[in-house]
């Protein structure tokens, strides 16, 4: 499969004898063209425009990040799997309560489920995880009966909300204590992994969509606005759990990203460089790994995982099979 | 599969066998690519090399396996270049 590459240094990426050149301080490296999927790029790097172009015709997507590591923005180069069919199917099932809220639905349950896979295993393991199980297993049922988004929402929240509470159970390293969910910005180490951990896999998502007839402008639990992608934010709800948390308790429990992977800025705490390098090689690492995938019988990658997902849902827009969640069993 | 290309052709076409395998694999040192590569990218990269060496002088040479499981890689001294997907 084609690599995902990641630019952390300063320098200049750009056309040259047909592929492509990164220009840093220590020298010109040279990445094959064909062998690359994505690009996320973390530093400040100079591009022209016949980069770009050459980067259209290779069907690669360019992502954006801060210095504070915030998402900025995507190159989505002109759409090869353009439909108008599935575009026309993908806005009926957004204009139609009934329809959307089936979908909407799907992607809440295969959250929650995956969330209980994930407390499951840890109670197997002697956490005492029961009572928060038991919560989740109370309010689980409600998302079946809800009829609109915003309280679908609420219930997801809540029952998020009760899951990152037992974080401290799982991980109980005084160095990543969880205290209360915190964004832009993160206010304390976990806070500043999972943030990290769910932007990287947004935009993993968002480039498995890219390769799909799919829309990432229309989503059906997160609404549509006039700027954001939505549809990759849904489908990545259901695998937050399974691959960005899963990544974060194996990365503390082995005790390998400490204190000092992190720096104080802008009111917040953020990876550093060596911790963010650390964490993306991790993360490649976890998505590339392959399972044993049930229904198919052979193994597949995470980031496979994900693509399969979205033809699941192109099948149901279009009528031809019934959206299931992904759900883990292990 | 993973491919290990190695060359020794005539200087005036070292440049262009390079540049071409460069597109596909990565450099890890004079005369030597190697990375993972699809097998139509790997008849591609073929082809593109055929068209430009001169059968008689020079020499391309592939090494390729299926997986990298039961081989190891082992270098001595300074690594000048290889397969990475963080910069």
């Amino acid at each position: 499969m084609k690599k995902s590459i990641y630019i952390l240094n300063d320098g200049e990426l750009k056309r040259e004898s047909n592929t492509l050149c990164l220009i840093m301080e220590d020298g010109k490296k040279f990445i094959p063209v064909e062998d690359v999927s994505e690009l996320h790029i973390f530093g400040e790097l100079n591009i022209n425009k016949r980069l770009l172009e050459f980067l259209t015709e290779k069907e690669i997507i360019l992502h954006f990040y801060n210095h504070y590591n915030y998402y900025v923005g995507s190159y989505y180069p002109r759409e090869h799997y353009n439909s108008g069919y599935m575009i026309v199917k993908q806005a009926e099932h957004y204009l139609a309560p009934e329809l959307r809220i089936k979908i909407a639905r799907a992607f809440v349950t295969g959250a929650v489920k995956n969330i209980r896979q994930v407390l499951v295993y840890y109670k197997n393991r002697g956490k005492n995880l029961s009572e928060t199980l038991e919560y989740i297993d109370q309010l689980a049922p409600a998302v079946d009966k809800v009829n609109s988004i915003e309280e679908l929402m609420a219930i997801e929240g809540n029952i998020r909300e009760r899951y990152y509470g037992a974080f401290d159970v799982i991980i109980g390293d005084p160095d990543f204590v969880f205290n209360e969910r915190s964004r832009r910005p993160p206010q304390n180490q976990l806070n500043a992994l999972i943030s990290f951990g769910n932007t990287l896999l947004y935009t993993t998502t968002l480039s498995e969509i890219y390769r799909t007839h799919l829309d990432p402008r229309i989503g059906f639990l997160h609404t549509s606005n006039f700027r954001r992608f939505s549809l990759n934010l849904d489908v990545a709800e259901i695998f937050k759990p399974i691959i960005v948390d899963r990544l974060i308790f194996n990365l503390t429990g082995k005790r390998m990203i400490k204190k000092n992977h992190f720096q104080k800025k802008l009111g917040g705490i953020i990876l550093n460089e060596s911790g963010r390098a650390l964490f993306i090689k991790e993360y490649e690492d976890k998505i590339a790994t392959t399972i044993q995938h049930r229904e198919l019988g052979r193994h597949v990658s995470y980031r496979r995982l994900i693509r399969m997902e979205l033809y699941k849902l192109e099948k149901h827009l279009i009528g031809e099979k019934e959206y299931e969640p992904f759900l883990a069993r292990w | 599969m993973f491919v290990i290309e190695v060359y020794d052709v005539n200087e005036k076409r070292v440049a262009k066998v390079l540049k071409i395998s460069r597109k596909y694999l990565y450099w890890v040192q004079n005369s030597v690519l190697e990375g993972e590569i699809s097998e139509a990218n790997y008849k591609k990269l073929k082809m593109e090399l055929k068209r430009i060496i001169n059968t008689s002088e020079d020499s391309v040479i592939f090494y390729t396996f299926r997986t990298t499981r039961y081989s190891q890689r082992e270098s001595i001294g300074i690594v000048k270049g290889g397969e990475s997907n963080i910069y």
